[in-house]
C-alpha cells in the first residue's frame, strides 16, 4: 500500500433504525481506493440495511457517509448514482426481452434529440464490455441469450456507464457457478487497478481470500470488526460474524445405507437433461454435483414429477410414478425443496403453520378443519428443526432464509416423506445456519430418509454427502466417494471430458 | 362467527384478544364504515332511512349481488376475476323462463334451470381458463357478451313473465315456491336474505376452515409452490368459476323471484358491484389473501351508501360515478407494496 490511499468512502457511526427495530447501531467502514471491501456478516445483520443507505434507498437515522471526502446526499438513488456509486444486488435485475445495450443504458439511454441513439449506445456498451474483458458479448443480444455470469458482467457493465467509483455487490456470485466465479473476479480486478473501489457481499467464506483486500464483520447492527486483512483465519471470522464459535461447519457423515428407495431411468428432457440413471438408498445423502446449466436442477424436478420427461420413468420402493404428476409422487414419499424457496415453495404471506401444513391437510379433517391440531402438529415439526421462531402464527415472510428453509423441510416431515429431494439448501443462508441445516439433514438421512441434494458449493457437497454424481451437460458423468473425493476433482469432471475410469453408468 | 376452542393454544393472550387480532385492519375499518354510514342516513332522513322496512329493503336488494360476491371471493383469491357474473344472471333467467314456458307452473323446474344453466355458463368458463389456459380476463369477458346476447335471444329480445307461478300475481306465495324466494318472510326477514346469510356463513367455512380453502388461497398466493406442495392446481381453478356460476344461477332465482320475471337485460353491471365488494372487503386482487367477512360488509357498505343516495334523490348516473370512484379508491388503498 502507498502511503495513505484515498478513501472512496467512509461510514462513521451509522444507524438506521425501523419502528420498532434498530436496523443499525453504529457502522463504520471505509473503502479506499483500489481495494476489495469485504462486507460479512449473518443474515439479518445490517449488510443489506447498510449498502442501502449508502446508495440512497434508506435515509439513514444517524452518523455520517462521506463520499471522496464530502457527504453523500441522503435518501437520493438518482443523486448517489451521479456520484458513481452503483450498487449490484443479488438478484440479477435485468429484463431478459431487453438488448444488453438497452439494459446498460436502462433510464440513462443516450439521445439524440427526442429519439433513442441506438448506434452510439451500441458502440459505447461495446467499448465498455471490452474494457472489462469480454467484447465477446454482443450489445445487440438479448439478456435472455446469456448465461446467468454473462448477465453478471453486463451489470457491471451498466455501473460502469455511469462512471463509477464504488461499486457495491450484494452477492453477485449467488447465482453463479465456480467457473463463472473466476470470469466475475477478473472483471473485478480489472475495475480495481483502475481505481475503483468495491464492497463485496458474500456468503462464501473461500471467495473472500480469493478476491478481498480487506473484511469488515457485522453482527446484530455493528462492526464486530473493521477493515481487517482478508487473509484472517476463516474460524476467527465465522467467530466474529456468528459471537460464539461455530464448532463444526460439517456434522458427522451418516454411514449405513439400507435398501434402495429411490430409483431414476433414463430420464430424458431435452435440452437439458439428456438420460439420467440414479439411485438412492435409505439413510443415504447423495450430491448431485457440476456447474449451473448442467440439468441439475431438472434431474430434481422430473423425479418429483413436476416438469413434463421426454422419457424414463422413476420408481420408489420398486413401485413406478406415473410422469408428470407431482400428487402422486407426493402420496408416494417424495418431497421437493425448490431451489428458490420464495417463488417455488413458500406462500410468504401465511402463517408458518398454513405453510408447514399445505401437503398434508387431509391428516386434519373432512370435511372441516381443526385448526388446533394442525398448529399443535406443525409446532412440534418447527420445533425439532429448532425454526426461531417456531409460533406457528407467525408470517413466513419474516424469517430469515435458514428458517424458511427449515419451514419447507417441516412441511415434508410432516408428511413424512421418505426421500428428500433439496435444491441448492443453504443458499442466501449464513454461516452459522448452514451449519444448523447440515445437522439437521444428517439427522434425517440417519432417521432412515433418503436424501438427494444439489449444490453449486462443492465444498458442501463434499462436506455432508456421503456419495456425488457428477453432471456435465445433461449428463451424470463421475461418482465419486464424498469422504476422499476432492474439491478439484469434482470441478474436474463438471467442467471437462475426462478419461478416469469413474464414469458412472448406473445398471440396474 | 366463533372460531372452535383452540385447544393446544398455549399463548398467554386471551382467545378473545387472539380472535379479535385475527379481523384484518379492513374489516375493522369497514365495520366502522357501516355503523357510520347508517348513522349518517339516519340523521340526513330520520323518517325513512333507518326503519325496518328500508332495512329490509336494502338487505333484499343486497342479497342478489351478496351472493354473486361470495363466488368471486373465491375467484380473485385464485388470482381470478369473473366479468361474466351479470350476464349469466340475464341468461339463466331467460333460460329458466323459456323453460317453464307459458303456462309453466312449475317452481321447481324454473329453480333447477336457472342454476343448471349458471354451472353450465361457468363451467364453459373454468374450461377455457383450467384447461384451454386463456386468461380469465379474456375468458369471462367472452362471456360476459356471450351471455347476454344468449339472454337476448331466448325470448326475442323480450322478458318473461313468472308471476303464472303465483296465480297470476305477487300475492301470497306458497312456502317453497319461486316468488317466495323473493318476497316471502320468515320472522319478518325476508327470505333471499337467509340464503344470502347461508351462503356467507357456508362460504366461510369452506374457505378458512376446509382444506380446499386453502387449496385455493394458496393457488392464488403461490401457484408454483402450491404445484410442487401437492395441490392439484388446475382442479382448484377449474373448480371456482363453476362455483362463480353455480352462485350466479341461485342469484338469478333471487332476483327473478323478487321482480316476478326474467328479463334479458337484467343483471348488468352486477359484476362490478360484485368485484367492488369483494375489493372494498379487502381481498386481494393479485390473489392469496381472502376474507369472506370483508366481502359480507362489502357487499353491506354498497347496499347503504346506494339505498342513502336513493333517498336523497341522486341520480343513477351519479350512483354509477360514485360507485366507480369507491371501487378505485379501494383498489388504490389495496396496494400496500407498490414498487414504482
Amino acid at each position: 500500500m502507498t502511503a495513505e490511499p484515498v478513501k472512496v468512502l467512509e461510514v462513521r457511526g451509522l444507524t438506521k433504525e425501523f419502528p420498532g427495530v434498530k436496523a443499525l447501531q453504529g457502522v463504520d467502514f471505509d473503502v479506499v481506493e483500489g481495494e476489495v471491501h469485504c462486507l460479512l456478516g449473518p443474515n439479518g445483520s445490517g449488510k443489506s440495511t447498510l449498502i442501502k443507505c449508502v446508495s440512497g434507498a434508506y435515509e439513514p437515522s444517524g452518523g455520517e457517509i462521506l463520499f471522496r471526502g464530502d457527504p453523500l446526499p441522503v435518501g437520493q438513488p438518482a443523486a448517489t448514482l451521479k456520484l458513481g456509486v452503483a450498487t449490484i444486488y443479488q438478484e440479477l435485475d435485468l429484463v431478459e426481452d431487453l438488448t444488453v445495450a438497452a439494459s446498460i443504458f436502462l433510464a440513462h439511454e443516450r439521445r439524440r434529440g427526442p429519439l433513442l441513439d441506438r448506434d452510439h449506445m451500441f458502440k459505447e456498451s461495446a467499448a465498455l464490455l471490452a474494457r472489462l474483458g469480454h467484447e465477446q458479448i454482443s450489445p445487440r443480444m438479448k439478456i435472455g441469450q446469456l448465461r446467468p455470469a454473462a448477465q453478471q458482467i453486463v451489470s457491471i457493465a451498466r455501473a460502469l456507464s455511469h462512471d463509477v467509483r464504488l461499486l457495491i455487490m450484494d452477492e453477485p456470485s449467488a447465482v453463479l457457478d465456480e467457473g463463472e466465479v473466476d470470469v466475475m473476479f477478473d472483471v473485478i480486478r480489472r475495475l480495481t487497478r483502475e481505481g475503483v473501489g468495491v464492497v463485496y457481499i458474500s456468503h462464501r467464506l473461500d471467495e473472500i481470500r480469493r478476491i478481498g483486500s480487506r473484511v469488515t464483520v457485522l453482527a446484530d447492527g455493528r462492526t464486530t470488526a473493521s477493515g481487517i486483512p482478508a487473509t484472517t483465519p476463516t474460524n476467527e471470522l465465522v467467530t466474529l460474524m456468528v459471537g460464539r464459535k461455530v464448532e463444526q461447519l460439517f456434522p458427522e457423515r451418516p454411514t449405513e445405507s439400507g435398501e434402495v428407495l429411490l430409483e431414476a431411468r433414463g430420464l430424458r428432457s431435452l435440452p437439458m437433461v439428456r438420460g439420467v440413471s440414479l439411485e438412492v438408498r435409505a439413510g443415504e445423502i447423495v450430491g448431485l454435483g457440476g456447474l449451473v446449466g448442467s440439468g441439475r436442477t431438472e434431474v430434481l424436478r422430473l423425479i418429483a414429477g413436476v416438469d413434463r420427461m421426454d422419457d424414463g420413468e422413476v420408481a420408489i420402493d420398486g413401485q413406478k410414478l406415473p410422469p408428470h404428476n407431482p400428487r402422486r409422487a407426493i402420496d408416494a414419499g417424495l418431497g421437493l425443496a425448490p431451489e428458490d424457496r420464495k417463488s417455488q415453495a413458500l406462500v410468504l404471506d401465511w402463517s408458518l403453520a398454513k405453510n408447514v401444513s399445505l401437503a398434508t391437510l387431509k391428516r386434519f379433517g373432512r370435511p372441516l378443519l381443526k385448526i388446533g391440531e394442525e398448529k399443535a402438529r406443525t409446532r412440534e415439526q418447527l420445533q425439532a428443526l429448532k425454526t426461531v421462531p417456531d409460533d406457528p402464527d407467525r408470517i413466513v415472510r419474516l424469517l430469515s432464509g435458514g428458517n424458511q428453509q427449515k419451514v419447507v423441510l417441516a412441511r415434508w416431515l410432516l408428511r413424512e416423506c421418505r426421500v428428500l429431494l433439496l435444491d441448492e439448501p443453504t443458499r442466501g443462508v449464513d454461516v452459522g445456519a448452514k451449519a444448523e441445516l447440515y445437522k439437521v439433514i444428517a439427522d434425517l438421512a440417519k432417521s432412515g430418509i433418503g436424501v438427494l441434494v444439489v449444490s453449486s458449493e462443492n465444498e458442501e457437497l463434499l462436506g455432508i454427502c456421503t456419495r456425488i454424481l457428477v453432471m456435465r451437460e445433461g449428463e451424470v458423468v463421475a461418482e465419486l466417494d464424498a469422504a476422499t473425493a476432492t474439491e478439484e476433482e469434482l470441478l474436474r469432471h463438471a467442467v471437462a471430458p475426462t478419461d478416469s475410469s469413474v464414469l458412472a453408468e448406473e445398471v440396474a | 362467527m366463533t372460531a372452535p376452542a383452540q385447544t393446544a393454544d398455549t399463548r398467554t393472550e386471551s382467545a378473545f384478544v387472539s380472535r379479535l387480532k385475527a379481523l384484518q385492519f379492513q374489516e375493522y375499518a369497514l365495520v366502522i364504515v357501516v355503523i357510520a354510514l347508517f348513522v349518517v342516513g339516519a340523521i340526513l332522513k330520520p323518517d325513512t332511512f333507518p326503519t325496518w322496512a328500508n332495512v329490509r329493503n336494502m338487505l333484499t336488494q343486497a342479497s342478489v349481488v351478496g351472493v354473486l360476491a361470495m363466488g368471486m371471493t373465491f375467484v380473485i383469491a385464485t388470482a381470478g376475476i369473473d366479468l361474466s357474473v351479470g350476464s349469466m344472471v340475464a341468461a339463466a333467467g331467460m333460460f329458466a323462463g323459456v323453460l317453464i314456458g307459458d303456462t309453466g307452473t312449475s317452481s321447481l323446474l324454473f329453480i333447477v334451470g336457472a342454476i343448471a344453466f349458471g354451472t353450465l355458463l361457468g363451467t364453459v368458463n373454468a374450461t377455457s381458463i383450467a384447461f384451454g389456459r386463456v386468461v380469465p380476463f379474456i375468458a369471462t369477458l367472452a362471456m360476459f357478451s356471450i351471455g347476454r346476447g344468449i339472454a337476448l335471444l331466448f325470448n326475442h329480445k323480450l322478458p318473461v313473465s313468472l308471476l303464472d307461478l303465483n296465480g297470476g300475481s305477487f300475492g301470497d306465495p306458497g312456502t317453497f315456491s319461486l316468488l317466495w324466494f323473493g318476497t316471502g318472510r320468515i320472522l319478518g326477514i325476508p327470505v333471499s336474505v337467509y340464503v344470502f346469510l347461508a351462503i356467507t356463513i357456508a362460504g366461510w367455512m369452506l374457505l378458512n376452515r376446509t382444506r380446499y380453502g386453502r387449496y385455493v388461497v394458496a393457488v392464488g398466493g403461490n401457484r408454483e409452490a402450491a404445484r410442487i406442495a401437492g395441490v392439484p392446481v388446475r382442479r382448484i381453478i377449474f373448480s371456482v368459476y363453476v362455483l362463480s356460476g353455480l352462485l350466479a344461477g341461485i342469484a338469478t332465482v333471487l332476483l327473478c323471484a323478487r321482480l316476478g320475471s326474467a328479463s334479458p337485460v337484467s343483471g348488468n353491471l352486477y359484476e362490478l358491484d360484485a368485484i367492488g365488494a369483494v375489493v372494498i372487503g379487502g381481498t386481494s386482487l393479485a390473489g392469496g389473501r381472502a376474507t369472506i367477512v370483508g366481502t359480507f360488509l362489502g357487499v353491506l357498505t354498497f347496499a347503504l351508501i346506494f339505498s342513502l343516495m336513493t333517498q336523497l334523490d341522486l341520480s343513477t348516473e351519479i350512483q354509477q360515478v360514485t360507485k366507480g370512484a369507491i371501487v378505485l379508491g379501494a383498489v388504490l388503498l389495496q396496494r400496500p407494496e407498490a414498487r414504482y
